[in-house]
């Protein structure tokens, strides 16, 4: 076993943390306050080759695997949320599926301006009876000779206002539903028939668009299908798995931030004649929170590497996202109890990330499902199938 | 056209910590950065390869015991990196550096200029470049916060007693960059990732050389001994201006002027 990282993911880490701290940073609550997507951030994320991370060098990606596009999102979780949320959107699931399952034609002509940040993608999936029940899908395509049509819509598609690809899921055949009846497509914004109906005005994650998207006789010629066709839903699917693991990586870097406010704030903030670092109930809290920071970062790297290394992970990249999510929501909780009254105003950014964390537990399957898919796995491991 | 950067490294300084009452420095997390005024030089180096072109290379400013900062120089965008080593070199000081480096220049031959930082991070040192000007017997410019090449000419934006101007000298020349005059690139992720992992063309810049293939061994002799390491004296404390805006201001000002004049 081996738990160091390589020299070239040392790197990329310094690279990106100083990134994050000199060009996120100092917009972050400008982002949050004014409901802002950071385009200017993104265009240099990918001048700088980041928005490709974790793709073939060949499709103008960086070749750092995964465990490079999970020290990307942690980084970025540290500083800001919607900018990590933006990140993971366009390459986490929206451009993973071209990468997944495009063929050479369609990497070339998608994937490579994707990984170079020209372009920036969005991943149509979820429809508003169509949540957490995925495969509930209606939005329709019809063949029509060399083209397919689509009819329907999306809704809290993150990236959804600005992005140029889409990938989306829609049903091929009825009948078959979501076992050999949704097919992929790789959709541009601005064909006729897309448009964005609205944006939605969130809670938090506010630095990034989410946007309900409507297709009216949307023309996608077939060679835009991804994969195979009535095999769309096992492609999003594998998709949402990586995606689970960097969201935990995402929320990571948000737990850690949490900790070095904490014990930041405990070395300076002086109560009964002491600093509060001296104080056992502070201790303690501190002593939790680095210990689950420290569980969260050993699971989401060791995911990272089974990713890399071509092992399965499904089950294990749903507890990165389910207790990734938990672990930012206490830490965050932690240090705002440890930052008191001053910690609840907007003078300190734990009410940013406090509200931020929230739709991590939310977003990309739902916590509840993510126990789902850990619990039918371990019964699946002793020949039990759970019924839904 | 060649330009040579001289790059050193420093123990990130947000990795540890000092502490006076023990008497010790606590490092929690052992990583080194380019001396920031050599990044500003590695910087003004590839400006003038993207504006006109140029081989960039980029040599040690001291013996390294690994080759990181000159990986971090060719993810930045330097062509070569050459590492200098040899026994007789780890005991360097600036003295036996400034004569390596000069060798070094003259073996690779046809360089125009040399750039390196003004002042390092760590110890202030500022006299690499200007010794290392005097052993090629080249003209220098010393802290610039701007550097172009025209017509066989370097023109650099020196500061002095709070004025800024342009002066010039002619090729080959040996400028100092001072600290922050330039906001550094950050690296190419695909030239970090190829550069570290040893892989492309990217990675076949980074060379070795024996430093005794470059100089006699007389020369390997320092002039410096170190004798003992201890914290320099506690800064003097801000003084606090109290008072009106206007009031405060003022003393601001009246302590500025006091400052400069010392």
């Amino acid at each position: 076993m081996d738990f160091t990282f390589s020299p070239e993911h040392v790197a990329l880490r310094r690279m990106i943390r100083e990134f994050a701290e000199n060009e996120v940073a100092p917009i972050a609550a400008e982002l949050d306050r004014e409901h802002k997507v950071p385009y200017d951030v993104m265009r240099k994320l990918g001048e700088i080759g980041l928005l490709g991370v974790c793709f073939p060098q060949q499709y103008g990606g960086m070749g750092a695997g995964e465990t490079g596009y999970c020290i990307l999102m942690e980084e970025l979780g540290r500083i800001c949320t919607s900018t990590a949320t933006n990140v993971g959107a366009h390459i986490g699931i929206g451009a993973m599926v071209v990468h997944l399952d495009g063929t050479p034609e369609q990497k070339e002509k998608y994937l490579t301006p994707l990984a170079r940040g020209e372009k920036i993608a969005a991943f149509g999936l979820t429809e508003a009876n169509a949540g957490s029940d995925a495969a509930s899908i209606r939005t329709r395509a019809v063949r029509e000779g060399d083209s397919w049509i689509l009819d329907g819509g999306k809704v809290f598609i993150t990236n959804g206002g600005y992005a140029d690809v889409i990938t989306v899921m829609a049903v091929t055949d009825p009948a078959l539903g979501a076992r050999g009846g949704v097919t992929a497509f790789i959709v541009e914004s601005g064909w006729d028939g897309f448009s964005v109906a609205r944006e939605e005005d969130k809670m938090g994650i506010r630095g990034t668009s989410t946007a309900e998207l409507v297709f009216e006789e949307l023309r996608v010629p077939h060679e835009n299908v991804l994969g195979k066709v009535g095999e769309g839903f096992i492609s999003f699917m594998k998709s949402l798995d990586m995606g689970r693991l960097t969201l935990g990586a995402a929320c990571l870097g948000g737990a850690q931030a949490a900790l070095e406010w904490s014990v930041r704030w405990a070395k300076t903030r002086r109560q009964f004649g002491a600093e509060l670092a001296h104080k056992q109930s502070v201790q303690w809290m501190i002593a939790n929170l680095a210990t689950e920071v420290e569980a969260l970062r050993s699971l989401v790297y060791r995911v990272a590497w089974l990713v890399d290394t071509g092992e399965p992970f499904t089950q294990l990249a749903a507890m990165c996202k389910m207790y990734g999510s938990e672990v930012a929501s206490r830490a965050i909780d932690a240090a705002l109890q440890i930052h008191g009254g001053l910690g609840y105003t907007r003078d300190f950014p734990i009410d940013r990330a406090f509200r931020d964390a929230r739709i991590a537990e939310i977003f990309e399957g739902t916590n509840e499902i993510q126990r789902i898919v850990i619990a039918t796995n371990i019964f699946r491991e002793h020949g039990v199938r759970i019924r839904p | 056209m060649r330009i040579v950067v001289v790059v050193g490294r420093v123990l990130d300084p947000s990795g540890f910590v000092v502490n006076r009452r023990a008497g010790r420095v606590f490092v929690n997390r052992e990583e080194y950065i380019l001396h920031p005024a050599d990044r500003c030089a590695l910087e003004a180096a590839l400006r003038i390869k993207d504006a006109s072109g140029a081989e960039v290379v980029a040599l040690p400013r001291a013996p390294l015991p690994d080759d990181d900062v000159l990986r971090q120089a060719l993810s930045m965008g330097a062509d070569r990196a050459i590492d200098l080593y040899g026994d007789a070199l780890e005991a360097a000081d600036e003295a036996v550096m400034s004569r390596v480096l000069a060798a070094t220049v003259g073996r690779l031959g046809e360089t125009a200029l040399v750039l390196i930082g003004a002042q390092t991070l760590d110890t202030g040192f500022s006299q690499l470049g200007p010794r290392l000007a005097e052993a090629l017997g080249w003209p220098q410019l010393v802290g610039a916060w701007q550097v172009d090449v025209a017509e066989g000419r370097v023109q650099a934006v020196l500061q002095s007693q709070g004025r800024y101007g342009v002066n010039e000298a002619d090729l080959p020349a040996v400028v100092s960059v001072a600290s922050g005059a330039l906001e550094p690139r950050y690296p190419n992720g695909v030239r970090l990732i190829n550069v570290y992992r040893g892989e492309g063309e990217v990675a076949q810049g980074l060379e070795r050389w024996d430093v005794s293939s470059l100089v006699e061994a007389d020369v390997l002799e320092p002039l410096v001994e170190q004798r003992g390491l201890d914290f320099p004296p506690e800064r003097e404390r801000g003084a606090r201006a109290r008072g009106t805006p206007q009031e405060m201001a003022a003393a601001a000002a009246e302590a500025l002027r006091r400052h400069l004049r010392s």
